[in-house]
């Protein structure tokens, strides 16, 4: 037997993601100091060095006998997964320090749950996919309970365990019993089985992924989870986990069914189109009536969820596959970007009690933007960037990124879905308007002017020319998007 | 033969059990005698009298030992079927068990220094 040093080749963003996740829990009880910013320069470090290493190192190939593939595609999740990561970390520094609840076990959990995504940017196997995400989640789990202080944070974190265990558990048992009917958990081998067992497996595979997704109706846990969790993690949940559970699931839905029967295939097909469409439609619906900004992001990401399925749903017809893939990439780069600065302006505007353990019921109440215009011109004009992306109004990244799914849906005739699209895009435009509204045209209501962070201001900075280059110029990563859209089989 | 099919004979022994577990309490609550005592229908705790409510608290700590315990224990399921086939895995298996129980040493060493092997 070689030594497959192949194997471990391409492995190695995630070696460098554990490496310094480790590194950094011994530097945390080795090095007792008062002084850990160097905790979140590490983070932004390792995931710079694991970004490079998938960019730039590495034949891509299948390896461990076909559970995973390394290629174009995964090779550019690592990377959206990556600068999620390094500008959560950002993010996190200043929260955190505000709080003096800097450790280097957040830095840890967040390298490890990272590299848990990283590695599901690359599954073809169901029981690979499903360890890979199990990685993901419990770090996120743990980084959801990171502080629990009040009511409200620690039932977060309990919903999001048990939810997310029992997502877990459906995905396991529907593996089983795909297992059951296919006789392989490779994606390749899936679709050469059918039968009523094949279906109901795959059904509890979907369930679970869509869990992880938060599309619904399985999004029940997301807004209380999201409002929970510590802001910076929450940002790095709807950046990272959902670009890898997306990740996943477009690679299930490709290769599962390129070689099914076209019934099996569509039945599948439809039962995305359906998440689509009501996750669109009660995304949008429910983030309206939000004043908590926070909450209303958390709806927002559902809907989010919603387009990208549409791109998904794309993907998995015969006519637009490169398009749909490449617009799902294109759209996850926009989406990490935007989301990560959105939580980020609300981590610096979160209004905290006078004492640790008392959370305001309005700590991210549309109040709390009143004015900031005036108040602080640069964090309001980035939020305001943020929130027309989100939006999905040129010339940012989001309505580029709305722009390719949407073009990819027409082209698989999937018409329905591209309009139903649009109108909640228009729709989800009024309430990410009233963010920017508050801030420009409503008198502040106090002097408060929120947390002054360099760090986090370092990740503003970021993600609002991120946004804006991937608005006005974004051919360099749509033609990555493209050349990675050619996804290894 | 599909795949199901062999687990054919599992799925009888699974249905035989379940019969003969259902006949044997089933036939001994239907035929059984019943003359229940004050001192019979007492809790029973190996013989001597039952002390305090089950339902009390326990100290955190155990939670802690629970989970260390089972974070070893995992890795000795893992060690013994990879010692069984250690000379076909060859040197592959063994950079793949040196590179499980390094990160699971790093834990240790972080458990250690962190205090949570201390039991005051």
């Amino acid at each position: 037997m070689n030594f497959p040093t192949q194997d471990f080749a391409a492995l190695a963003p995630v070696g460098i993601l554990s490496g310094g996740a480790l590194i950094l829990l011994l530097s945390e009880v080795f090095l007792a100091s008062t002084r850990r910013g160097y905790q979140a320069s590490l983070t932004v470090l390792f995931s710079i060095l694991a970004a490079v290493a998938a960019a730039g190192g590495g034949s891509p190939g299948v390896i461990f006998n076909g559970q995973a593939t390394v290629d174009a595609f995964s090779t550019f999740v690592t990377v959206i997964v990556c600068a999620g990561l390094a500008l959560s970390a950002l993010v996190g520094a200043g929260w955190l320090r505000a709080r003096q609840a800097e450790r280097g076990e957040f830095y840890a959990l967040a390298l490890f749950g990272a590299s848990g995504m990283a590695l599901l940017g690359s599954a073809t196997d169901l029981l690979f996919a499903f360890i890979s995400i199990e990685v993901m989640s419990i770090s996120t789990y743990a980084l959801a309970a990171y502080i629990r202080r009040g009511k409200k944070p620690a039932e977060a974190a309990f919903k999001y365990f048990i939810l997310g265990s029992f997502s877990s558990a459906l995905l396991l048992y529907g593996t089983a019993l795909v297992y059951g009917a296919a006789g392989s958990t490779l994606f390749a081998e899936i679709g050469r089985a059918q039968g009523p067992l094949l279906v109901v497996g795959l059904g509890l595979v979907a369930v679970g992924l869509s869990f992880k997704v938060a599309a619904v109706p399985f999004h029940v846990w997301t807004p209380d989870v999201y409002e929970g969790a510590p802001t910076p993690v929450t940002a790095f949940m709807a950046a990272g986990v959902k670009t890898a559970a997306f990740a996943v699931l477009t690679r299930l839905a490709l290769v599962a069914f390129q070689a099914t029967p076209a019934s099996a295939a569509n039945s599948f097909a439809w039962v995305l189109a359906a998440l689509a469409l009501v996750s669109m439609l009660f995304g949008n619906w429910l983030a309206l009536t939000q004043r908590s900004v926070k909450r209303m992001l958390a709806y927002s990401s559902i809907a989010h969820a919603g387009y990208l399925l549409v791109g998904v749903v794309a993907a998995a017809a015969a006519g637009a596959r490169e398009a749909a893939l490449s617009s799902i990439l294109f759209y996850l780069a926009s989406y990490t970007a935007t989301v990560v600065g959105a939580f980020a302006v609300v981590a610096v505007l979160e209004r905290r009690g006078r004492s640790l353990d008392e959370e305001p019921a309005d700590a991210w109440d549309l109040e709390r933007f009143a004015g900031l215009g005036r108040k602080r011109p640069g964090l309001a004009f980035a939020m305001a960037v943020f929130m027309v992306s989100l939006a999905g109004v040129p010339p940012t990244a989001g309505f580029i990124g709305k722009l390719l799914v949407f073009q990819a849906a027409i082209s698989a005739h999937a018409y329905g879905l591209a309009v139903v699209g649009m109108l909640t895009s228009a729709l989800g435009a009024y309430y990410y308007l009233r963010v920017v509204v508050y801030m420009y045209m409503r008198p502040a209501e106090d002097r408060e002017i929120g947390l002054i962070s360099p760090a986090i201001q370092v990740a503003l900075a970021l993600a609002v020319v991120a946004v804006i280059v991937l608005g006005v110029g974004p051919e360099t990563v749509s033609k990555l998007a493209r050349a990675a859209a050619a996804i290894g089989m | 033969m599909t795949p199901l099919q062999v687990y054919f004979p599992l799925a009888l022994v699974v249905i035989v059990s379940a019969i003969l577990a259902f006949l044997l309490v089933g036939l001994t609550n239907l035929l059984g005698p019943r003359r229940p005592s004050a001192v019979k229908s007492g809790v029973f705790e190996c013989g001597s009298d039952p002390v305090g409510d089950a339902h009390g608290g326990f100290g955190v700590k155990f939670y802690v030992v629970a989970l260390l315990f089972i974070v070893f224990d995992i890795e000795a399921v893992f060690i013994y079927p990879w010692a069984v086939l250690l000379k076909e895995l060859g040197w592959v298996g063994f950079a793949d068990m040196a590179l499980f129980a390094f990160t699971l040493v790093i834990g240790l060493i972080y458990v250690w220094k962190k205090g949570a092997l201390d039991w005051e």
